[in-house]
């Protein structure tokens, strides 16, 4: 009869029970027959395996020795490649966190690339404007020249521009092309850098220099919005012989950003017009005279309908001379007020530091959210892929258990 | 082959805040190398296929030493994982009962023991040859792993509550093999 004292027989009692009095007896904490039967049965187990052969032993021993020595980077230089790599997978987490800093930096820099290059999206639409402004300015003087021609009085015209960085007295026509005895048109447009807040305040300055230049607004337009790109336009009808003073006086409300001035030389058509109007006078004086020694009533009517007809050519002529010189002496200026971001740069305050800081801000979190987005389901495939290449490895295992 | 018990005191020193490094390494395996290939010859039932799983084990602890989390169990915990799986990878690749292992060395060694002793361990060597294989390895990695439940849960890849679970009942199918011997034995 076989004698096995199995140290559980016989006995009911829960899992925890059971488990708890084995774990005591095989550390030692417990004595008694019970603790004394578990050891034994441990024993009986580890008693069915056989040592290991002492040359397994050696070799085991070399075997480790080479692992060490392929492993170890002093003894082994070209596997220092190998080794740098095992202590990168040992650091999991910090290669995990720098490969997370490369690509929030390579995310970063796609998204702020563009705007490096100074024409930011908020910022396209503002600093467009000057240049369009002048392209209509162009296209405006290649409009009139035509027509100054078709009165057969060829019109001189110039402009002249300039950036406010590379120029920093605004240009003027006058000292180059104006001349005493020729009646000229002058027109300018300007552009002025404001933060957003400061639009409003800078076109009403606008406002009041053309007012005590003695001219006057012909129409504005001014869009405040908060967080939001904000600008003014304006257009100015002011004395030609205060033009220059007005373009210095807006100067100095905000910081200039471009200035153009154009110069158109109307002295023909005025000169055709004074002429029309002093051949229609000259016509009206003959017909007087003539109306004066008629005799008979039908030369009377004949001539007072002429005499009609003359005086309203001179009205013509009148308002066609004085629309002339009201061209030569009042000049247009259009003003625009750019609210852009980068007029912020331009001198250092408490308002403007912070107001940096919080678009920095902005943009860091606006990187970190696109990296976030972009990462975020990138790690997940990554770690489903690898949970789930385990978990299948794993089941692979376990089920190798059921099979025998 | 360590004495129970012995592993605690050596691994106290391997559980401890520093570094898992080469001195600490050469400790577990000099307290951990007899009983790793007992787990293995165990399971496996081959003496080629367990020294190439202890081996393995071994080798496999020290390239991974530097990722040794101390937090999620001891490194005894991780080396009998890493044999287990590398035991079941082999028995998967060979799709192979394992067989007992030849026990003329065993027999040999008894011979000085009691009678009484022989007949038990016969009978427990025979029940555990009964048990599925899936009872058997947890017996075996809690007899030669000397492991205690947490760091058989570890082992395993299961939960602490699991373990026991299955600890348990390998442990009553394998007295109930025991007592269906005892009886035949009797009759």
């Amino acid at each position: 009869m076989r004698i096995i004292p199995f140290p559980d027989r016989g006995r009911t009692g829960s899992d925890e029970t059971v488990l708890a009095e084995l774990e005591a007896a095989l550390s030692g904490g417990a004595e008694g027959p019970r603790a004394e039967s578990w050891r034994e049965l441990r024993e009986d187990v580890r008693s069915l395996a056989s040592p290991m052969a002492p040359g397994f032993e050696r070799a085991l021993e070399r075997r480790i020795a080479e692992t060490r020595a392929h492993s170890d980077p002093l003894r082994s230089g070209p596997r220092r490649v190998g080794r740098g790599l095992g202590s990168l997978r040992g650091h999991r987490r910090l290669v995990v966190a720098l490969a997370s800093g490369l690509a929030i930096l390579l995310v970063a820099g796609l998204i702020v690339r563009p705007w490096s290059r100074g024409a930011s999206p908020p910022e396209a639409g503002p600093a467009s404007l000057p240049a369009a402004r002048e392209l209509r300015g162009s296209a405006r003087g290649a409009e009139s020249e035509p027509a100054v021609r078709a009165s057969s009085a060829p019109a001189k015209s110039a402009t002249t521009s300039s950036n406010a960085p590379n120029a920093p007295s605004a240009p003027s026509v006058s000292s180059a092309t104006e001349a005493p005895d020729r009646v000229q048109q002058r027109a300018a447009s300007i552009s002025l850098g404001a933060s957003s807040s400061e639009v409003q305040a800078v076109a009403d300055g606008v406002a009041r220099v053309a007012t005590s230049a003695g001219g006057f607004v012909q129409s504005s337009h001014v869009q405040v919005q908060q967080g939001g790109s904000s600008g003014a336009e304006l257009t100015l009808n002011i004395p030609s012989a205060k033009l220059d003073a007005v373009l210095a006086s807006l100067g100095q409300l905000a910081p200039l950003r471009s200035e153009s001035q154009s110069l158109q030389d109307i002295t023909d058509s005025y000169e055709a017009a004074r002429r029309q109007l002093a051949d229609v006078n000259a016509e009206r004086q003959a017909l007087l005279r003539a109306l004066s020694a008629a005799s008979t009533q039908g030369q009377i009517d004949s001539l007072r309908e002429r005499l009609s007809g003359v005086s309203h050519a001179i009205a013509q002529a009148h308002v066609a001379l004085q629309t002339l010189s009201r061209r030569a002496g009042n000049s247009e200026v259009e003003v625009s007020v750019l609210g852009d971001r980068s007029t912020s740069s331009e001198g250092f305050t408490l308002h403007r530091g912070l107001h940096d800081a919080g678009k920095v801000l902005l943009v860091t979190l606006t990187v970190l959210l696109i990296a976030a987005a972009v990462l975020g389901p990138l790690a997940l495939l990554i770690a489903a892929t690898l949970g789930g290449r385990r978990a299948f490895r794993r089941y692979r295992r376990e089920r190798i258990l059921d099979s025998h | 082959m360590s004495s129970p018990g012995e592993h605690e005191s050596k691994d106290a020193a391997l559980h401890g805040r520093g570094g898992f490094d080469e001195g600490a390494f050469d400790a577990l395996y000099r307290s951990t190398v007899a009983d790793v290939h007992a787990y293995a010859i165990s399971l496996l039932g081959e003496r080629p296929a367990a020294e190439d799983v202890t081996a393995l084990a071994f080798e496999r602890l020290y390239r991974a030493r530097s990722r040794l989390d101390r937090g999620r169990g001891t490194p005894r915990a991780w080396l009998f994982a890493i044999a287990r799986n590398a035991a079941l990878d082999e028995l998967r690749r060979r799709q192979r009962q394992p067989h007992a292992e030849a026990h003329e060395s065993v027999e040999e060694r008894d011979f000085t023991e009691a009678i009484e002793q022989v007949e038990r361990r016969a009978t427990v060597r025979e029940a555990m040859g009964r048990l599925a294989l899936r009872d058997r390895e947890v017996v075996l990695l809690k007899f030669h792993g000397q492991l205690s439940n947490a760091e058989l849960a570890r082992a395993l890849g299961i939960s602490e509550s699991n373990a026991g679970t299955r600890l348990h009942r390998a442990l009553v199918r394998l007295r109930e093999r025991c007592a269906d011997l005892d009886r035949q034995e009797v009759a």
